[in-house]
C-alpha cells in the first residue's frame, strides 16, 4: 500500500528560448510521502509544479500521474491535485464565500458541500469572520489560508504546495504543520517547496535539492547528512549549491552602507 | 524623472511656504514623485477609450483637458444672452461645480484618499505639515488646470461682453467655489468614512465615476438639443429654499454687483458665498488630522453580511443553466460583473447609454405629438439599445484580476462549453435583462400594450445577436485578460460591422409589421434560429482557443 507510486518523472527537460531551465530531472513519489522540495531561486522548483499541472506545456520528457502519462489529453488526474501557487493571484474583488464555492465547483462539488466546507475550513482557520467580505481587503496571511483551503475543498489525493506559510503567523504554521502530518497520514501525498529550512527539515519525510535544473540531492535528512559534512539543511543547501560567499557579500555590503 | 513647469512656477511662491513652516524642498520632492505617478494614470473621462501607453512624460489628464474645454464652450451662452445674472450666471456656476465636483471625485479621489502617504512618508524625517501641505497643493495643482480649462475661453467672452467688473467678481467667484468644492468633497468622505468602512467608500466613488462617464456620452448627444428647451427669460423670484442651492449664492452676487440691487436677499447670499467656501476650507484643515485617522478605515474593512441566494433565484438558476457546470459559471460571471470596479466602470456606462438612446432617437423623429407617436412604429427604436452588446461581449473576457484565471488551467475543466454558455447567459440576464425590462416598461407605457409582442421579438433577437457576437468575436476565457490590454479603436471595425446585424433585425421586424400575423411568424422563426444558433456556438476546444 505505502509503496505505491504516484508520480514518476523521467528525464524531464524545459526550456524558455535559448535559456534552460530543467536539465533532466528524474524522481518517484510514493504515496503517503512528504517531499521538501528545495533549491536556490531559479533553480526551476516552481516551473516542474507548473509542467506538472498543466499550466506550461512544451516540455521533454515523461510524467506519469497515478500511472498515466499527463500529456494524453486526459485531464480527469486534475481532480485529484490540489495546488498552491507560490503568487497568490486570486480574482480578489469576489467575496471568500464567492471565491471558494466557484472554486470547488469548478472540481465538481455541489454549491451546497462547497459553501459547507469552505465556511468550516475559514472557521477553522481563525479568518471566518471575513468569509463574506472581498478578498481584495484581506491581509497577507488571510489570503494565504484562503489559498490553501482552495486546494484542499476538493479532498485530493496530491498536493503541491509553492511557499505555503509565506505570510502565516507563528500559530497558524503550527496548525499548518500539523494538517500536513495528518493529511499525510490519511494517506495523502505532499510536494512541498519553501526557502525556510528548519520548516523543511522537520517536517519532511523525503528531501529534494534542485540546483540548476537539475536534481542535487535526494533522500530523507538523516541521508542527506550522511552524504554532507555539514550539519543542518541551510548549511548542506550551501554546501550542495556551492556558495560560501555569504561571509564576504556580507561585510561588502555593510561597508557600503556606511558610505556617507 | 523629468522637472515640471508647474513645480517651477510654484517655486516663486517658496517664501510663502516656509513662513507656514513648510520644509519647501522635501515639498517640492513629494510633489515631483506624485506628478509623476499621475502621468502614468488614465483619467475617468478618458478611460472609456484609452489604452495605457507607457510614454513617460505624457500627462494623460492634461490631455484630457480638452474634453473640459469643449464642455466649458456650452456655458458661453450664459455668459452672453441677456442680463438676468441671477438664473444665468447660477446655471453658468451649476454646470462648472458638477463637472469640478464630478472630477474630483473621480479622479482625484486616489490623491485625496491615498493612504500610501500614511505608510511611505510618515516614518520618513518628514514633518506632518509638509505631507499634508503637499498634499492639498497636489490637489490644488490639478483643481487649478481643470478650472481654466472650464472657464477660462466662457469668462474671456464675458469680459469682452460684460466689461471688467463682471470678469473680476466671477474669477474670484470660481476660486471661491473651488474651495468649497475641496473642502466639501473633504467633508463628504470624512462623513462616509466615519460611518462605512473602505469598500463601501470605493463603491460609492466608483459609481459617481460610472454616473460621470454616463453623463459625459448622453452629454454629447444632448447638450446641443438642450438649448432649446431653456427659456432665458426666466425670472427668478426669491425663494427661502434657494438658499442650499450654492450655485444661487455666487449668481446673486452678480446680480446684486451688475445690476446694482441690493436687496437683503441678495446680500444674504452674498455672505454665504463668501463665509462658507473659507469656513469649509477652515473645516478641512481643522478636521485634516481627524481624516488622516479615518483613512486607516480604508485598510480595514469589517465584517459583511451573508447575502442568502433566495429559494427563488435558485430555482430561476436551475430552470435557466441545465448543468452544475454551467450553474458554476453563471454564478462566478455574475459575481465578477458584480463586484468588479474596473469592469463596471468600463460597462455600466455603456448600458445606461443604451438605455437613453432608443429616447434620442424618438425625440428626432417626433416633436411633442404624442397621439401619433403612439400609433407610430418608432418603438422599433428599442433595437438601438442592442448597439452596446458587441461592446461588452469583448469586454467580457477582461479584468483588473486576470491573473487570477490560473485557475482555468489547474482545475479538472473537461468541456469549455458550460463555461461560456454559462457567462453569456449571466451577461443576458444580469446586465441587458433589467435594461429591458426598464425600456420596456417606458415603451409599453409610450406605445400601448399592444407591443408586447414586438418586445418579447426583440428580447429573442438581443440574445440571438449576444450569440453571433459571441460566434463572430476572438475568443477567449472569461476574465482572463488584462483589462488595460482593452482598446475600442482595435475592433472599431468588427463591432461596426456587427451593428449591421441590429439594422437586420430591426429592418425585418418592420417588413413583419406589415403583415397581420406577420410578427408571430417572426417570432417563431426568431426562436428557431435561436436554438439552431444556441447548439452551435459554444463547441470550442481548448486549442481553438490558444490558436
Amino acid at each position: 500500500m505505502m509503496e505505491e507510486v504516484i508520480l514518476e518523472i523521467t528525464d524531464l527537460k524545459k526550456n524558455y528560448g535559448s535559456k534552460s531551465v530543467l536539465n533532466g530531472v528524474s524522481l518517484q513519489v510514493k504515496k503517503g510521502e512528504i517531499i521538501g522540495y528545495i533549491g536556490p531561486n531559479g533553480a526551476g522548483k516552481s516551473t516542474t509544479v507548473k509542467i506538472i499541472l498543466g499550466i506550461e506545456d512544451n516540455y521533454f520528457g515523461e510524467i506519469k500521474l497515478f500511472g498515466h502519462d499527463i500529456s494524453d489529453g486526459n485531464i480527469d488526474y486534475k481532480r485529484k491535485i490540489g495546488y498552491v501557487p507560490e503568487i497568490a493571484e486570486v480574482y480578489d474583488n469576489l467575496t471568500g464565500q464567492e471565491y471558494l464555492t466557484f472554486i470547488g465547483e469548478l472540481y465538481g462539488l455541489d454549491l451546497e458541500l462547497a459553501d459547507y466546507k469552505a465556511k468550516s475550513l475559514m472557521e477553522l482557520f481563525g479568518i471566518g469572520e471575513v468569509y463574506y467580505s472581498r478578498i481584495a481587503s484581506y491581509s497577507k496571511g488571510m489570503r494565504q489560508k484562503l489559498l490553501i483551503i482552495s486546494s484542499l475543498l476538493h479532498n485530493p489525493e496530491l498536493l503541491f504546495f509553492d511557499e505555503p506559510i509565506n505570510g502565516l503567523d507563528a500559530n497558524s504554521v503550527m496548525i499548518f504543520k500539523e494538517i500536513m502530518t495528518q493529511l499525510s497520514e490519511q494517506g495523502k501525498t505532499i510536494f512541498y517547496s519553501s526557502h525556510i529550512m528548519d520548516v523543511v527539515e522537520k517536517i519532511s519525510s523525503r528531501i529534494i535539492l534542485l540546483h540548476d535544473g537539475k536534481i542535487a540531492a535526494d533522500g530523507t535528512f538523516e541521508e542527506l547528512k550522511q552524504q554532507n559534512t555539514k550539519g543542518s539543511l541551510e548549511q548542506i543547501f550551501n554546501q550542495l549549491t556551492g556558495f560560501n560567499e555569504h561571509k564576504e557579500l556580507g561585510a561588502r555590503f555593510v561597508s557600503v552602507v556606511k558610505e556617507m | 524623472m523629468q522637472d515640471f513647469r508647474t513645480l517651477k512656477l510654484l517655486d516663486r511662491f517658496e517664501r510663502v511656504f516656509s513662513s507656514f513652516g513648510v520644509d519647501y524642498k522635501i515639498m517640492r520632492k513629494i510633489l515631483q514623485v506624485k506628478l509623476t505617478m499621475d502621468g502614468r494614470r488614465v483619467p475617468t473621462i478618458f478611460s472609456q477609450n484609452a489604452k495605457k501607453k507607457d510614454q513617460e512624460s505624457n500627462n494623460q489628464y492634461l490631455k484630457s483637458l480638452w474634453i473640459y474645454v469643449i464642455f466649458g464652450l456650452f456655458t458661453i451662452p450664459f455668459v452672453l444672452l441677456g442680463e438676468n445674472y441671477l438664473f444665468q450666471m447660477s446655471l453658468f456656476y451649476g454646470i462648472f461645480t458638477f463637472f469640478v465636483m464630478t472630477s474630483m471625485i473621480s479622479d482625484f479621489s486616489s490623491v485625496l484618499l491615498d493612504i500610501r502617504d500614511r505608510n511611505i512618508l510618515f516614518p520618513k524625517p518628514v514633518n506632518r505639515k509638509t505631507i499634508s501641505t503637499a498634499k492639498l497643493v497636489h490637489v490644488a495643482i490639478y483643481l487649478s488646470f481643470l478650472t481654466i480649462a472650464l472657464v477660462s475661453i466662457p469668462l474671456i467672452v464675458g469680459l469682452v461682453k460684460n466689461g471688467l467688473l463682471f470678469f473680476i467678481v466671477s474669477t474670484l467667484n470660481i476660486i471661491l467655489i473651488d474651495l468649497l468644492i475641496i473642502g466639501l468633497t473633504a467633508l463628504i468622505y470624512l462623513f462616509i468614512l466615519r460611518f462605512f468602512d473602505g469598500e463601501k467608500l470605493k463603491d460609492i466613488i466608483n459609481y459617481v465615476q460610472i454616473g460621470l462617464s454616463l453623463m459625459i456620452m448622453v452629454g454629447y448627444q444632448l447638450l446641443i438639443r438642450s438649448f432649446q428647451f431653456i427659456d432665458l427669460s426666466v425670472s427668478l423670484e426669491p425663494q427661502w429654499w434657494q438658499i442650499f442651492i450654492f450655485p444661487m449664492w455666487f449668481g446673486a452676487n452678480m446680480e446684486m454687483i451688475m445690476n446694482g440691487s441690493y436687496q437683503p436677499f441678495y446680500l444674504l447670499f452674498t455672505a454665504l458665498g463668501i463665509l462658507i467656501p473659507l469656513l469649509s476650507i477652515w473645516i478641512y484643515m481643522k478636521f485634516n488630522d481627524a481624516f488622516e485617522q479615518n483613512l486607516q478605515k480604508l485598510t480595514y474593512h469589517g465584517k459583511a453580511k451573508e447575502n442568502k441566494q433566495g429559494k427563488l433565484r435558485q430555482l430561476f438558476l436551475k430552470v435557466i443553466c441545465h448543468t452544475k457546470e454551467e450553474r458554476a459559471y453563471f454564478r462566478f460571471a455574475s459575481s465578477m460583473m458584480k463586484n468588479e470596479r474596473d469592469f463596471k466602470l468600463k460597462v455600466y456606462p455603456s448600458l445606461g447609454f443604451s438605455i437613453v438612446i432608443p429616447f434620442i432617437f424618438i425625440m428626432n423623429g417626433f416633436n411633442n405629438n404624442f397621439n401619433e407617436l403612439s400609433t407610430s412604429k418608432s418603438y422599433l427604436t428599442i433595437y438601438s439599445s442592442l448597439i452596446i452588446i458587441p461592446t461588452i461581449m469583448i469586454l467580457l473576457k477582461f479584468s483588473g484580476k486576470y491573473k487570477g484565471a490560473w485557475i482555468y488551467r489547474v482545475a479538472p475543466i473537461q468541456q469549455l462549453k458550460p463555461i461560456f454558455s454559462g457567462t453569456i447567459k449571466a451577461f443576458i440576464f444580469k446586465l441587458y435583462l433589467p435594461v429591458y425590462l426598464l425600456l420596456s416598461v417606458v415603451f409599453i407605457a409610450l406605445f400601448g400594450v399592444r407591443v408586447m409582442p414586438d418586445l418579447v421579438i426583440v428580447f429573442i433577437n438581443a440574445i440571438i445577436y449576444a450569440v453571433i457576437c459571441f460566434m463572430v468575436l476572438k475568443k477567449s476565457i472569461p476574465f482572463s485578460e488584462s483589462i488595460d490590454q482593452y482598446n475600442q479603436n482595435s475592433n472599431a471595425a468588427i463591432i461596426f460591422g456587427l451593428m449591421l446585424f441590429v439594422a437586420l433585425f430591426a429592418g425585418l421586424h418592420y417588413v413583419s409589421t406589415l403583415f397581420s400575423y406577420g410578427i408571430y411568424l417572426y417570432m417563431v422563426i426568431a426562436i428557431i434560429c435561436l436554438a439552431a444558433l444556441w447548439k452551435q456556438a459554444f463547441h470550442i476546444t481548448w486549442e481553438k482557443l490558444m490558436g
